[in-house]
């Protein structure tokens, strides 16, 4: 089972697409005049042919409010253009492990969009964590402009702060290993910043790479990453959802994110308790959102700041995900309840929030008999219980421990 | 969160994408392109400053929706689904198409030249003179002056005639008996005009109200109107309550077409008549009376609660009429200041819709209001109650504990065969007395 990811561009006429004997859908990526406007995904049969009228339907129900707006913003931009500041440098950071196939692939990425940069230099940095042989080091050196940075220290956050003080942009944006930038990536972040220079950080759209499997298929069908294609502004408070900035997971991603490099460092970095790898390797990101909007910087969603995610293959790789995403998210409450108990209120009406919501999920695949759902909200559930029992405490041991290995 | 007054605050799209300062208040921000209202968003204080970008971003998405929303004629406006949510006719080549849409929105916004020498405005009032007297102001102040306005005074003791005296068109009259429906038909009986538009003592008009609402009447196939209601002030939690959590009156920002055929599409699950609008901002073609008669005096505040409104437009639209909700024309509502008066609203607002509900089932025989009364009413309180316990909002539930008694309240009604066979002999008698009138009236 598989799905065919497929690009349409709106504004030139619209054409037949055909699914191979092994694609039983397709997930369509819509842009408007190269900008990216929305993404459905569509279960079709086997080997069937989408006409361009169904095509077309589609577009008028999913994408026409989308172009009509893009329109809407371009005018409004030409009628009232925005004063012109001096561009600002950024390093991209990669933190990688013993993945030198996927490395090599975003790093090619990069290279595509680098010379439409307008960022003022541009320093691309990938920080090899803990590897265990020189295959990383290696398939850096195809890339001249890279700089190569090893971090000894296991674990995700340990790398992404060797990133921060390696790093020497304004701005310092992260991306995961298993993903491949979008070619307006660079134009999307500037844009972000642009708009908000002021901002402390900026999150982006998160697309699948490809749809190859059950799993990633069903994955990306419950969500995915996607937070939609609507610019979003995020502060301290948000009216109409009670429980932000703790739930900040409705911020974006890990895998796609970029700060003002210096709130880092003035906010101390990233915890390297979460994220130290397995049993918990999550909720890093979920903290420096929350501690950069708490810092009282905004942060800014920008949905043409993309990348292409490679999603989990395997079912039993994604249920594990979910029970780390459970286990990862309760750390990361802990850890927020011990250090900024202004917030107590919200913190405990989360935890109460996100378990009945767990339960009800748990409950309503169990009585429909979805039984594959019903494995995912249990691991996460199970994983959000863990996480709750003393895993910040434990994490933190284990990223003592090896800090003094490394000493 | 700090229980400071809200904010309100109006900003002109059309002057150009402007940054909101920081500010120690939230802000409840309407967005207008000239007279043309677009959209609000609620901002708490560290949401502020917006900037331009953010403002750009979103101007783009209001002017995007008021743009394919008013295309050329009224055969362009978009019509009501079974929810009351806009069916969206939205096309890719449409928008393809699409050039020039802010100019586009210059002309949509240019001031209309309706004459409003042919509208009658009503009035029911009790008990509440200081603020009759500042309805009255911004009637007085409107761009166009309606030919007539008539008060009708639903107190006891004719308490809002000092009001009256000595204002220009305003004719008072005085009806003791009790019922917002009653008062509404005396009103409907002294109205001389083409178009009678109606509203209530707790409001403020936008000086353009009496145009746009005429102007709205432009398609002959419409026989009645209604407009967007927006907060006058969010002074207390819980009229920011009534507003922001609960959705308000209306909240629509482009126009809405109910025509029979949203009638037979919902017939079998309850015809979401009260989504059409708000008796505080309503208008009627004066014709329509002849056909339907006048509002039911068992409905509405004094007799049952509510909803008197929303079951004429019930009745205009099975007579083969069409409502049109038109957001241009705007009205500003001093919304229940105190949390005892919102709980009794909810509660009367309930009891009235159940009886509403029963009157509208006696009167068609449509399944749909019956099942509604005893599955959807029942599984929203279900439903309100999980996402209140889920939410921690013990003001959710102390109000739904209000709106279930008010069900259990309206339930009685339908043991009630007098009240009910009541409603039959009532509106021929006012249906009669309109007849009668109108030729007199027109001869």
């Amino acid at each position: 089972m598989a799905y065919r990811i497929a690009e349409l561009e709106l504004s030139q006429p619209i054409e037949a697409l055909t699914l191979s004997e092994a694609q039983e859908g397709v997930g369509l990526v819509a842009r408007w005049r190269d900008r990216l406007v929305g993404f459905v995904m569509l279960p079709r049969p086997a080997g069937s042919t989408l006409t361009a009228q169904e095509l077309e339907a589609i577009a008028d129900e999913r994408f026409a409010g989308a172009v009509m707006a893009a329109k809407a913003e371009a005018e409004l931009q030409a009628r009232w253009p925005a004063a012109e500041l001096p561009a600002p440098s950024l390093t991209i950071a990669i933190c990688t492990k013993d993945r030198a196939v996927r490395l090599a692939r975003l790093l090619a990425s990069l290279e595509a969009v680098r010379p439409g940069s307008r960022f003022a230099r541009l320093e691309v940095l990938v920080i090899d964590n803990a590897p265990s042989d020189r295959s990383t080091e290696d398939a850096v050196a195809g890339f001249p402009q890279v700089r190569y940075v090893r971090e000894p220290k296991a674990g995700l956050d340990f790398a992404r702060n060797a990133a921060l003080h390696a790093a020497t942009g304004d701005y310092l944006a992260f991306l995961d290993d298993d993903v491949v930038v979008d070619r307006h990536y660079l134009d999307g972040l500037y844009e972000a910043w642009r708009g908000a220079p002021d901002a402390g950080g900026f999150t982006g759209l998160v697309l699948p790479f490809r749809l190859d499997t059950p799993a990633q298929i069903r994955f990306e069908s419950r969500g995915g990453f996607g937070r939609g294609f609507i610019r979003t502004d995020f502060r301290k408070d948000r009216f109409g959802n009670a429980l932000h900035p703790v739930g900040a997971g409705s911020l974006g991603a890990g895998c796609n994110m970029a700060f003002d490099r210096r709130l880092l460092l003035e906010i101390g970095g990233f915890d390297e308790a979460l994220d130290t790898g397995a049993p918990l390797p999550g909720g890093g990101d979920l903290d420096i959102f929350y501690r950069v909007l708490r810092s009282g910087r905004p942060m800014v969603y920008e949905p043409t700041y993309a990348v292409y995610h490679e999603h989990r293959e395997t079912l039993p790789q994604l249920r594990r995900q979910y029970w780390t995403w459970g286990l990862g998210f309760m750390a990361y409450l802990t850890k927020c309840r011990r250090a900024d108990p202004e917030l107590k209120a919200r913190q405990s009406a989360i935890v109460w929030w996100w378990t009945l919501d767990r339960l009800a999920a748990v409950a309503r695949a169990g009585l429909r008999g979805r039984w594959l759902e019903l494995g995912f909200a249990w691991a996460e559930l199970t994983g959000g219980v863990q996480g709750a029992m003393g895993e910040y405490d434990r994490s933190r041991a284990r990223s003592q421990a090896i800090r003094e290995r490394a000493a | 969160m700090s229980d400071a007054p809200w904010l309100i605050r109006h900003v002109d799209l059309a002057e150009g994408p402007c940054e909101l300062p920081a500010s120690e208040r939230a802000h409840y921000v309407v967005f207008w392109w000239r007279s043309l209202p677009l959209g609000a968003k609620a901002l708490l204080p560290s949401e502020l400053p917006f900037r331009r970008a953010q403002m750009q971003a979103l101007a783009a998405g209001l002017v995007a929706d008021q743009a394919a929303a008013r295309g050329e004629g009224l055969a362009g406006t978009p019509r009501a689904g079974v929810d009351g949510i806009p069916r969206s006719r939205a096309t890719l080549t449409g928008a393809l198409q699409a050039e020039n849409l802010l100019a586009r929105l210059d002309r949509l916004s240019a001031p209309g030249e309706a004459s409003t020498a042919g509208l009658s405005v009503v009035i029911c009032t009790r008990d509440r003179p200081a603020m009759l007297r500042a309805c009255l102001e911004s009637l007085a102040a409107q761009a166009g002056q309606p030919g007539q306005v008539v008060v009708v005074d639903n107190s006891a003791d004719g308490n809002a005639r000092t009001v009256c005296d000595g204002r220009e068109r305003v004719s008072y009259v005085h009806e003791p008996r009790p019922g917002l429906s009653i008062a509404r038909n005396v009103g409907l009986a002294a109205a001389r005009g083409e178009f009678v538009a109606f509203t209530d003592d707790d409001v403020e008009l936008h000086d353009r109200w009496t145009v746009e609402i005429v102007q709205a009447f432009s398609d002959p196939s419409i026989d009645a109107v209604t407009g967007l209601v927006l907060p006058a002030s969010l002074d207390t939690a819980a009229q920011r309550a009534f507003q922001l959590d609960l959705g308000g009156f209306t909240a629509r920002y482009i126009p809405l077409v109910f025509d029979p055929g949203f009638l037979d599409e919902t017939r079998h699950l309850g015809p979401q008549v009260w989504r059409i609008g708000a008796g505080a901002n309503m208008a009627f073609r004066r014709s329509i009376l002849a056909r339907i008669g006048g509002f039911d005096e068992r409905l509405g505040a004094g007799a049952s609660g509510c909803s008197e409104d929303s079951e004429y437009w019930y009745r205009i639209l099975a007579a083969g009429g069409t409502c049109l909700y038109e957001p241009r024309a705007v009205v500003f509502h001093h919304h229940r200041a105190d949390w005892p008066g919102l709980r009794r609203q909810h509660r009367a607002y309930m009891e009235g819709h159940v009886a509403a509900l029963v009157a509208q089932s006696d009167r068609y025989g449509n399944r749909g209001d019956l099942r509604r009364v005893f599955r959807q009413l029942p599984a929203y309180f279900l439903r309100t109650a999980a996402l209140s316990v889920q939410n921690l909002a013990g003001w959710r539930l102390r109000l739904l504990a209000e709106e279930v008694i008010g069900w259990v309240l309206g339930l009685r009604y339908l043991l009630r065969p007098a009240w009910r066979a009541r409603g039959r002999a009532a509106v021929a008698q006012v249906r009669r007395a309109s007849l009668a009138s109108g030729v007199t009236r027109h001869a």
